[in-house]
């Protein structure tokens, strides 16, 4: 795949592009602080330093963020909960960019009734308010492991992105690459897989960014109503969750652990908005675009 | 939480000091009639009829709406009739061989709607309770009560089964007295939906105003009320959807009361003038229970907790106090054993397995259980790897979920926290699905109360014993404690039945609920009761010169 | 188009019927049931006999259909978290959430186009790149957060506004009927607040995007050609054509807003539809998640619809079949 496949920014622009390198810098950061965690700190993440003398110590040296209520360094959790809280975003975001690929792919490839029933029954599902049918699946349930919060964040969040990939296909399906390769014999799956994966990739991936900020916003909601991550786990929402009632006497152990949310959202948000700005804009998200340019594609 | 006010009875006994902590009385004489009350309550009421209640704003309203045959007196004295002070009975004479009493209703008693009660009433209220249909949890403690006869309109005649030391005091504390004319064309099994259960009408010194569930609760001083009316206006439950809520509108100024404050609350309200703490002891107590049976397959041991050498380690792996210091700060109440400190017969000298970690190791070690890979002990290649059952609503119990995880953990032994809502809890906890349980259980004020919670008789349904605890030496120490009429006796003999517990080891007694409570300075107050804030709030004040303007509202009803 | 109401209102009701069978399902099969509540003095027995009083230990389809009829002669049951007839509890909560996501909807469709509009006819410039980053810093913040953030801002360091609950919990119902108006205002203020700002920023950036697509169209160069002042080509031409995909985003924003609106419920103490499932689910009163359930449902879908009908009418295209 050339750099020159449709929609896929040239590196050179995204670079340029306004906040861009900002949003990345702050993304590396915290991939880092997530890969690194255990050179970064001293402490183990649920380990109490001591219930009755070192709870609820505000910033100083050995504790740059201070302690929370029950002795843990606040440095640490947030390190350990950069792991937890991104990896969640990215593989829900993954999941449910898998599935929507597909089912995009396979609606709009196969047109037709197909397509009407399988768009049908994208409407009906987002008829359902997610966020209100994750907490009564998530609360009914409560406490669920962390694979399952990924799967079901996961599985109710590819709506759009096989609505966006459904666009695209119809529109390639009769591009001349694709008809020559049909009349060659290929089938189905090859086509879809060779030719009109690789063309919805840049709009899904653009997607993708802004789910990860979603996703993250969405697990520390969940966390704070108390049934995303659970103790003695660290999520930034849970974090925040955890220590919000003691807001007034222990500032520390909300305010960055907010921060660490506010900024990665934000940053992903940026980065899916320069990502965006650099594709054509007529290759956007939301509609299905109305041409695709001229494109030898081999 | 039914027997609490009961328990709490004796709390007074035992924790004086700490009741007599309402403002002196002398200024409250002085006071006209008048204010409103706002209370700030992140728990609505569930039913607002008292035999099905099990809420505490269910039962305040109990307690303020309705009225007992005879009033237990600030002596809070169960056995026989000693102390008892006359309510809606204003005498009453017992048969000669005290097989019954014959209660004589005060004439002027007046239900809320102006019609008089009768002894029919009494008779009828008995009945109810009984009925099986009706489920109500207080019938189990209203056996010994045969039945009620009507002598005349105002003499109902009590009919017990057998002579006890509390005969009395069953059906005088148990029964709330139920007016006959607005219940009896209701089915039993009907009430606890009926309209009826959500507009009470009794005889007390507070008549109901109205309920919107999930938001507020009202009642007004019932003017013209046989024993004289409330001193306040009226009293009002804000209903919050929680704590953090709740305490906002007490520092807003909108509320003037919060029952339950946490430690943090308790700082950030230090600062203002208008508002000071108060204390209410209460008759429950959380202990980390270990279930004897496996959590899946209930007919089966446990395979960590049949060993009386883990149940000891993990009792001496627990530094109770320093985790009493974590949560609570300074205003914690330590665990005695199996009962709340504030029982009668409560013993505050139990031997209990000391903190002692390195003990606690070998114990380990001693049961088979050897230190292995990632620091978990494992025996035959099984790991001691156990699920701590902990229900979310309560603060403090996850807190001390989270300080028990890593307090085990240091010990070898692995803690999965299963936090869970109420009602799965309840399910988990009645089905033994659990290793480890944070558990509260309320007792009974008798003697003989421990036993609903670890007599062997009391597995569940029957009773609370989830643990499947069984010790014969228990079992027969307390009956002989609840059989007897000297309380010098029934405490000896109970000390012994907590101290075969004790040595068993089945639990680790982490604290008795104390609850702090804030309340705006305004409220002058009779010395507070302890079985319930609330006993003497018919008798609070508010001095003219503090009155704000939600005290001015007066009598009138509001607008619908 | 009557065909088409007619098509979209019967497949409303299937996926009205399906979401409530999930629900019934859901919510049966996890663990708890409406009796498991904290009282720790009721034994398993006394619990067992309340089951049997309202039928739940009748087998589960038997359930079902006795729901199902009852549902559909309009009985929603009793509320066991409540304490009073399901239709009660919904009463008085719908018209609070209504009140908060119709003055969130509102306000924040106003403010997201006019932000949007601001942002384009400035297109290029330092101010309208700032009014992209003051979209992107709402749009990105949880909802949760903004809600704490401006409750402790605005009722706790500067205390000018309630701390929550949708009225003055104790005096409202004393109050003339001015002062009580006043008083419910200042009690919507935050908690609208909250979702206005989250709101507007997402469809700012939405129409923001539709703008700057419609504006190279043919149309718009044709209209700049005649000689029609920019403001007017914004207005007339680029901005019609923009705002029918924005009617289809209100239909997609409702389910969105109801679950902020569970976040926003929480923190402000706003007893409304959220506040009411959640509580509902935490006490396991079947009744009443079923029904809320029910009712977002047919919230959402009649919002859709509606959308739907504005669009046909908006877009002359679809008129035609």
């Amino acid at each position: 795949m050339s750099t020159d496949t449709p929609g896929w920014p040239r590196r050179r622009a995204l670079w340029h592009a306004p906040g861009a390198r900002a949003a990345l810098g702050v993304i590396a950061l915290f991939v880092a602080a997530a890969l690194f965690a255990p050179w970064l700190t001293r402490y183990h993440p649920w380990q109490q330093l001591g219930i009755v003398d070192l709870k609820s110590l505000p910033p100083s040296w050995a504790h740059p963020f201070g302690t929370d209520r029950f002795s843990r360094d606040v440095w640490t959790r947030i390190l350990y909960g950069a792991r937890l809280s991104l990896s969640i975003a990215a593989l829900a975001v993954l999941v449910s960019s898998t599935v929507g690929t597909v089912y995009g792919a396979v609606a709009g490839y196969a047109g037709g009734v197909v397509d009407a029933v399988m768009m049908r029954v994208i409407d009906a599902l987002l008829s359902i308010p997610r966020v209100l049918m994750l907490i009564a699946v998530l609360a009914l349930w409560s406490p669920v492991p962390v694979a399952a919060l990924v799967l079901l964040i996961g599985l109710t969040g590819w709506f759009d992105v096989a609505r966006i990939v459904r666009g695209q296909t119809l529109a390639l399906r009769d591009r001349e690459f694709v008809v020559a390769a049909r009349a060659l014999g290929a089938r189905p799956t090859r086509i879809v897989w060779r030719h009109v994966v690789p063309n919805v990739l840049a709009p899904v991936i653009v997607a993708g960014m802004l789910a990860i900020g979603n996703v993250i916003v969405l697990e520390a909601g969940l966390s704070f109503l108390g049934i995303g991550v659970h103790e003695p786990m660290a999520s930034w929402g849970t974090m925040f969750q955890d220590a919000a009632e003691q807001f007034v006497t222990t500032w520390w152990a909300v305010i960055f652990p907010g921060v660490a949310i506010v900024a990665t959202v934000l940053a992903f948000n940026a980065l899916g908005d320069a990502l965006r700005d650099v594709l054509d804009p007529r290759q956007l998200p939301v509609h299905p675009a109305p041409e695709p340019q001229e494109q030898a594609h081999g | 939480m039914h027997f609490r006010r009961i328990l709490a009875c004796w709390a007074t006994l035992a924790i004086a000091g700490a009741c007599g902590r309402g403002e002196p009385s002398s200024a409250a004489g002085a006071a006209p009639d008048g204010g409103t009350l706002v209370i700030a309550e992140p728990g609505d009421a569930d039913v607002l009829f008292p035999p099905l209640t099990v809420s505490i704003v269910g039962h305040q309203i109990a307690d303020l709406l309705y009225d007992h045959l005879a009033e237990i007196g600030d002596g809070m004295q169960t056995i026989g009739d000693q102390g008892f002070k006359p309510q809606l009975a204003d005498h009453w004479t017992w048969a000669p061989d005290s097989m019954s009493v014959a209660f004589h209703i005060d004439p002027r008693a007046r239900w809320h709607d102006g019609v008089p009660v009768r002894a029919a009433d009494v008779r009828f209220s008995l009945d109810l309770y009984k009925n099986p249909k009706l489920g109500s949890p207080v019938a189990p403690l209203l056996t010994n009560v045969d039945s009620v006869s009507v002598k005349d309109s105002l003499t109902a005649v009590a009919w017990f089964h057998a002579k006890t030391p509390e005969s009395f005091f069953n059906i005088v504390y148990q029964l709330w007295v139920l007016p006959q004319h607005l219940l009896d064309t209701i089915p039993p099994e009907k009430l606890a939906t009926s309209e009826a259960a959500r507009h009470p009408v009794g005889s007390g010194r507070f008549r109901f105003v109205r309920w919107e569930p999930g938001s507020r609760l009202e009642i007004v001083a019932d003017t013209g009320n046989y024993r004289g009316r409330a001193r306040l206006d009226r009293v009002i439950w804000a209903i919050s959807p929680d704590n953090n809520a709740a305490f906002t509108q007490i520092l807003s100024g909108d509320a003037d009361m919060l029952e339950n404050a946490t430690p943090d609350q308790l700082k950030a309200a230090a600062g203002h003038a208008g508002l000071r703490p108060f204390l209410w002891p209460s008759l429950q107590y959380v202990f980390l229970g270990m279930n004897f049976r496996d959590a899946t397959h209930s007919a089966q041991p446990s395979p960590y907790f049949a060993d009386v050498r883990v149940r000891r380690a993990l009792s001496m792996a627990i530094d109770r106090r320093a985790m009493l210091r974590n949560v609570f700060d300074s205003r914690g109440a330590i665990g005695y054993g199996p009962f709340p400190a504030s029982l009668a017969t409560a013993d505050t000298s139990l031997r209990l397995p000391p903190y002692d970690p390195a003990y606690a190791a070998a114990l380990l070690d001693s049961a088979g259980w050897a230190a292995g890979a990632n620091g978990v002990r494992a025996k035959n290649g099984k790991p001691l790897a156990v699920r701590l059952l902990v229900p979310t609503s309560s603060a403090f119990r996850m807190s001390y979920a989270v300080l028990v995880q890593d307090a085990l953990r240091k010990a070898g032994i692995k803690v999965d926290i299963d936090a869970e809502q109420f009602p799965s809890f309840v399910a988990k906890q009645t089905a033994g699905n659990f290793d480890l349980v944070l558990a509260g259980y309320g007792t009974d004020p008798n003697a003989g109360g421990a036993k609903q919670n670890w007599g062997s008789t009391a597995v569940p349904p029957a009773g609370f014993n989830y643990l499947h605890y069984r010790g014969p030496a228990f079992d027969a120490l307390l009956d002989s404690a609840s059989s007897s009429f000297d309380p010098a006796k029934a405490k000896a003999y109970a000390a012994r039945a907590y101290q075969a517990v004790a040595d068993d080891a089945p639990g680790v007694w982490l604290y008795d609920v104390v609850s702090f409570g804030i309340i705006s300075t305004r409220f002058h107050m009779p010395a507070m009761r302890a079985d319930g804030w609330w006993q003497h709030l018919a008798d609070w004040t508010v001095p003219a010169d503090a009155r704000i303007p939600r005290d001015r509202i007066g009598l009138g009803a509001p607008k619908p | 188009m009557g065909r088409r109401v007619a098509a979209r209102l019967g497949q409303a009701v299937v996926v009205v019927w399906l979401v409530a069978t999930l629900a019934f399902i859901l919510v049966h099969a996890a663990p708890g049931d409406p009796f498991g509540f904290d009282a720790p003095n009721v034994t398993e027995a006394v619990r067992a006999h309340w089951r049997a009083q309202f039928g739940y230990d009748r087998p589960l389809g038997t359930q079902y259909l006795l729901w199902l009829g009852n549902v559909a002669r309009g009985n929603l049951g009793y509320s066991h978290s409540m304490h009073e007839p399901v239709r009660d509890a919904l009463a008085n909560a719908l018209p609070r959430t209504l009140l908060l996501m119709g003055v969130a909807v509102a306000l924040s469709f106003l403010l997201g186009v006019g932000l949007a509009l601001y942002q384009v006819a400035h297109h290029g410039q330092r101010r309208a790149r700032w009014a992209g980053r003051v979209a992107l810093f709402f749009y990105s913040v949880p909802d949760f957060w903004l809600a704490l953030v401006l409750l402790l801002a605005f009722a706790y360091w500067l205390p000018v506004l309630p701390a929550g609950f949708p009225v003055d919990m104790t005096m409202h119902a004393y109050m003339t009927p001015g002062a009580a108006l006043v008083d419910r205002v200042r009690h919507l203020i935050l908690p609208a607040l909250t979702l206005v700002l989250l709101t507007t920023a997402s469809i700012a950036r939405f129409q923001r995007n539709e703008l700057l697509e419609v504006l190279p169209l043919d149309f718009v160069r044709t209209a700049r050609a005649k000689g029609v002042p920019e403001r007017q080509v914004l207005r007339r031409h680029v901005l019609r054509n923009a705002l029918i995909p924005t009617i289809t985003l209100f239909g997609l924003s409702l389910p969105a807003l109801l679950g902020g609106s569970v976040f926003v419920e929480k923190v402000f103490a706003w007893q409304g539809m959220g506040w009411l499932i959640v509580n509902a689910i935490g006490l396991r009163d079947y009744p009443l998640v079923l029904a809320g359930v029910l009712v977002s449902t047919v919230l959402v879908i009649a919002g859709n619809l509606l959308a739907d009908m504005a669009y046909a009418i908006a877009d002359p295209r679809l008129r035609v079949d």
